[in-house]
């Protein structure tokens, strides 16, 4: 093979000899172009290309949608009002009432001497979250709340006052707490996120408009002064008529004590830690930036 | 979901057991004694995992697709067959550009509470101004309600009786032309307009007469009680 001395010499040479390139010596690349459909030709010729016979269908003139004919259409006879505005980006809470919870203790899907958050719940079938329809986690509805004799330490995304004092008569120790969508995809589905292979992440903190609620200790947010909430359920006792038992002498004090972090996803699972299905094994980062990031 | 990634066989050991345990759950339930026992069972899918003889893919090869030679597919290869992938585990944290990277994005838009908690506070500070100046304005406005409307009635009947009186005042004109002319005449006319520049001239010079006796009147009454008392 011959070495030209500038490369692409012979390519240049043959560029000068050729003409210029204008439109007219240009071609589409090939297989770049599909040739149109010829419609009613050979054997077809004379019938009506699958259009049927005469009218709107056959060439193509069909009113525009929801037209009635020149009556005033349905989706105009209806005044449009603001009460669906934004419906379909609001975040949704599948709702869980006392009577399905107290359903699932009793069948032992659900485990009370655990703490329950959604993991539990979602693994006994209890709800069924969806974070891509705009799921943001449970509700806890008071329906049943007069049937409800279970001592559980839980953990929901919004519950109604007669909800928690149900829970609380009963010894009970509720609380809400907010998940952003990555981390409650991560919470309904543990075993499909660490077999990703990925560090679990740190939990967002809630958007603006939703930190009230969670800073409120009414509603037992996570964001809440523990201090506050203790005279919150107080209050709530002496409001609802039940005697407040004491949750400090009581022989699972260490399982209903427990709570998560702020910025913590699982039980006993810190973020930055990456879990290992096949080897059982949990790894630790040891950078200390990481660490940084992750206890921040 | 777990167990069974690891042996199918200790899956089917643990339903067994369940299914024997099972039973004394309900004798405990029935007893009232002791922590209650999970009796539901749970049969998870078996994951189809090819564990003795793991895929790793060659990183050199050029049939290997492109997606399989990324970071993110190697985290998922150590997620599945662990430290057989050949997967440094180093190399699934974030590196510290990335880390900066993630950082900087989390300050951009996630604030921390302290700040989302003043601008609540904020906020909330500036609506219950608003709201209070604006029941103030109200409270004042209502305060002056009465008066306007007092006013508003004291107008309005005003303009009621001069409405009447000027009807009462064209109804006499008209039959005091009637009376002079002897027919009812047109209120247009020039006839009648010139009477009625006549009798408004006589009334001026009344009034001017009234006005001067009562001056008069005024200039000698002084007099009087000023004698009075002395008297």
């Amino acid at each position: 093979m011959s070495v030209t001395k500038n490369s692409g010499g012979k390519a240049l040479d043959v560029l000068k000899t050729l003409p210029r390139i204008t439109l007219a010596n240009l071609r589409p690349e090939p297989g770049s172009k599909k040739a149109d459909k010829r419609r009613g030709r050979g054997q077809h010729g004379g019938n009506r290309s699958g259009r049927g016979h005469k009218g709107e269908r056959q060439r193509g003139t069909r009113p525009r949608l929801g037209f009635e004919g020149g009556q005033t259409p349905f989706y105009l006879v209806i005044p449009k009002y603001g009460f669906n505005e934004g419906h379909s980006r609001r975040p949704q809470y599948q709702p869980l009432t006392l009577k399905r919870l107290q359903y699932l203790i009793d069948l032992g899907r659900v485990d009370p001497t655990q703490p329950i958050d959604l993991t539990q719940l979602v693994n006994a079938r209890g709800v069924t979250i969806q974070p891509l329809k705009r799921d943001y986690g449970v509700q806890l509805v008071d329906e049943g709340a007069d049937i409800f004799a279970a001592k559980i330490n839980i953990e929901v995304q919004r519950a109604s006052e007669g909800a928690i004092a149900a829970i609380e008569r009963n010894g009970g120790v509720i609380t809400t707490s907010f998940y952003d969508p990555i981390s409650l995809g991560i919470l309904i589905k543990p075993v499909c996120f660490f077999m990703r292979g990925q560090p679990i992440p740190r939990r967002m903190l809630p958007a603006e408009n939703m930190v009230p609620y969670y800073v409120s200790a009414e509603n037992r947010g996570y964001l809440a002064d523990p201090e506050e909430i203790q005279q919150a359920r107080r209050a709530l006792a002496q409001k609802y008529g039940y005697a407040l038992p004491d949750i400090s002498k009581d022989e699972l004090y260490h399982m209903l004590a427990m709570r998560k972090d702020v910025r913590q996803i699982f039980f006993g699972l810190s973020p930055g830690w990456v879990v290992n299905m096949a080897e059982k094994k949990i790894l630790k980062p040891t950078d200390e930036k990481l660490l940084k990031y992750y206890s921040s | 979901m777990a167990l069974s990634m690891l042996s199918p066989r200790t899956v089917v050991f643990c339903r067994t057991f369940k299914g024997i345990s099972s039973s004394k759950a309900v004798l405990s339930v029935n007893s009232r004694c002791g922590p209650l026992l999970q009796t539901a069972s749970y049969n998870p899918k078996p994951l189809r995992l090819n564990i003795k003889d793991p895929y790793i893919p060659d990183k050199n090869s050029e049939k290997t697709p492109e997606w399989q030679k990324t970071a993110r597919f190697d985290r998922k290869l150590f997620g599945r067959h662990g430290s057989a992938s050949g997967v440094d585990p180093a190399s699934l944290w974030p590196t510290h550009e990335e880390l900066e990277k993630i950082i900087a994005e989390e300050t951009e838009w996630n604030p921390p509470l302290e700040v989302m908690l003043n601008n609540i506070e904020a906020r909330e500070k500036e609506e219950t101004a608003k709201q209070l100046a604006r029941e103030k304005l109200i409270a004042q406005n209502m305060a002056k309600m009465p008066k306007m409307i007092e006013d508003w009635r004291r107008e309005k009947q005003e303009a009621k009786k001069k409405l009447k009186e000027e009807k009462a005042r064209k109804a006499r004109l008209l039959e005091e032309a009637r009376e002079r002319f002897g027919q009812a005449l047109d209120p247009r006319s020039a006839k009648f307009l010139d009477m009625v520049a006549e009798l408004e001239k006589e009334e001026k010079k009344k009034k001017k007469l009234l006005k001067r006796r009562l001056r008069e009147e005024q200039t000698a009454a002084p007099t009087t009680p000023a004698a009075a008392p002395s008297q």
